[in-house]
């Protein structure tokens, strides 16, 4: 629990310095200076410039930010989706709910990252930035309920026949006042789900851009900073190449420790 | 018998899972804002006519019926249809890229299987889950696959079997702990330790024939996260395997390679997964 709390007050800290990052006086990810490219730091550029001359600080601010509230908003888009999918197959005939299931085992059946890179790959050639990061997401969003809907599924199942359950049952409350009162009880079963999907949402799209499959230049992210450990002429030169890597791995261990013992 | 109706049941199930792969596959492909547009548009060296052309072309093979048509029956003639960039029949593709993509798998899987066995067996004989053991496959997890086999890279240390390996190794050993955790808290444990008993009759004995029902479900575990760990390792690496396969098909648009590509993954983890249920759970299937 305690672990827990400092993990959230950092996460909330490295927010906060990214915002200030990003709302300095003349910073912006995309400005080039043609002058410095892949220079070290300065006072102009704290942690340098990459290849085209961008400052990396505000940059790697702008991915954190980007990256964490996309798989926030990728995350509650999924946890919602398989809240209301497992829910209304526990609630369903029992037909209707083993074909909902099955729905969710053609999902299981696939590996993610296949599935995005299939749609990644048939997006059109001309999809701006802010379209390739709003179809990354959507896409993390639309393959990430099934297993959550599973457990969801198991947990209203079981919710079901619990005695206040039969009793409400027995009372006369119909389908859909049930469902009011089940929702509740089910989050402890969808916080962890949540937090859990947020993580792996940001590890998906780091290696989906590290692939050149994920958001689209000059909008930055996780996976195309991670494309600059690929030039060893740039890694001789300046350390602070590691800066994306470093934060990355570092946002991922508190995600992960927020979501640990929930 | 029932057993016998379980099985048959489980591989209808496990064949309708595979058609309905097939068919979500190609309607997500079709539906894709992008399906039509083709590179080759963009090329100023095509003339307008030929450009027309193409587009024509994609429209004319863009129906949802001829796309299933032509996927099944490049099935059915056992080639998996054409591929796009290369002009051959997909199967010439895949055969030689599935020995290496096999080979990789099965290496780090086993590895990783030991690895973490050998790890967990440690961390879970203490009274307390320690950092010293989870701290370790935590980082590993955190790290994206494709930065770890970057940095394997620039290091000029360790290969695609050794991230696969740990990426596993990590995921197994979590799964593994809470496991042999469990089986170590067990009352007829505890009492033979109390009598004395020698730890390691305890695992051999106890222990190990306690976690075997679970060895299947950790078979699914290693192989869903080596599959979706493959396609960033053999590209860093440049080993011409399904997943390398698999990235060129995407930056290329060859849609056939990708969905056959997807089909085998999808028959894979199905099929790990009806093995990974205990003969028993199959009579309720």
């Amino acid at each position: 629990m305690r672990s827990r709390r400092i993990a959230a007050w950092l996460l909330l800290g490295l927010v906060l310095i990214a915002l200030a990052v990003i709302a300095a006086p003349g910073s912006s990810y995309s400005q080039q200076d043609r002058a410095l490219p892949l220079a070290g730091a300065s006072s102009h550029h704290p942690a340098g410039t990459d290849a085209l001359g961008r400052d990396r600080m505000v940059r790697v601010a702008a991915a954190f930010l980007l990256s964490l509230a996309g798989a926030i908003a990728a995350s509650a888009a999924t946890t919602a989706a398989a809240a209301g999918v497992g829910t209304l197959a526990a609630f369903s005939p029992a037909a209707l709910g083993s074909l909902a299931m099955l729905v969710c085992d053609v999902f299981l059946a696939l590996p993610w990252l296949f599935l995005l890179m299939m749609v990644r790959s048939a997006l059109p050639l001309t999809t701006s930035p802010v379209h390739s990061a709003e179809v990354t997401f959507l896409v993390l969003a639309a393959l990430g309920w099934p297993a959550c809907a599973r457990a969801v599924y198991r947990g209203t199942q079981g919710l079901r026949n619990a005695e206040w359950m039969l009793q409400a049952r027995a009372g006369g409350l119909r389908s859909p006042q049930i469902v009011r009162y089940v929702l509740p009880n089910l989050l402890p079963l969808l916080l962890p789900q949540f937090l859990i999907c947020i993580p792996a949402f940001v590890i998906a799209e780091a290696n989906l851009g590290a692939l050149g499959l994920g958001i689209g230049e000059p909008l930055p992210s996780w996976g195309g900073m991670l494309l600059e450990l690929d030039n060893s002429a740039m890694l001789l030169r300046t350390p602070w190449v590691y800066l994306p890597i470093a934060l990355l791995i570092v946002v991922l261990l508190l995600l992960e420790a927020l979501a640990v013992e929930v | 018998m029932n057993s016998v109706v379980g099985l048959v049941k489980r591989l209808a199930r496990t064949t309708v899972i595979v058609l309905l792969v097939v068919l979500g596959s190609t309607i997500l492909v079709r539906f894709a804002p992008g399906y039509l547009s083709d590179a080759r548009e963009m090329d100023s060296r095509y003339a307008a006519a030929a450009r027309v052309e193409l587009s024509e072309e994609a429209m004319r093979s863009s129906s949802l019926p001829h796309m299933l048509a032509t996927e099944i029956g490049g099935w059915t003639h056992g080639n998996f249809g054409l591929s796009r960039q290369y002009g051959v029949p997909v199967l010439e593709l895949i055969v030689p890229r599935l020995a290496v993509t096999g080979n990789l798998m099965l290496r780090s899987i086993l590895l990783a299987w030991a690895l973490a066995l050998c790890l967990s067996l440690f961390s879970s004989a203490g009274r307390n889950p320690s950092l010293l053991w989870h701290a370790p496959a935590a980082l590993l997890l955190a790290v994206p696959t494709a930065a770890m086999a970057t940095l394997c890279l620039l290091a000029d240390s360790g290969g695609p079997v050794l991230v696969m390996t740990l990426l596993i190794a990590a995921r197994d050993f979590k799964f593994l702990d809470r496991i042999l955790r469990k089986s170590w808290r067990d009352p007829h444990l505890l009492q033979a330790r109390a009598q004395g008993v020698t730890t390691l009759r305890l695992v051999r004995a106890h222990i190990l024939p306690n976690i075997a029902s679970h060895l299947l479900a950790l078979a699914t575990l290693s192989i869903v996260t080596a599959l979706s760990a493959l396609v960033p390792v053999e590209v860093i690496f440049s080993l011409p395997g399904l997943g390398q396969l698999a990235w060129n098909a995407a930056l290329n648009r060859d849609l056939p390679v990708l969905l056959a590509i997807t089909m085998i993954m999808a028959i894979a983890v199905t099929c790990a997964g009806m093995v990974s249920e205990p003969p028993g759970e199959w009579q309720t299937a």
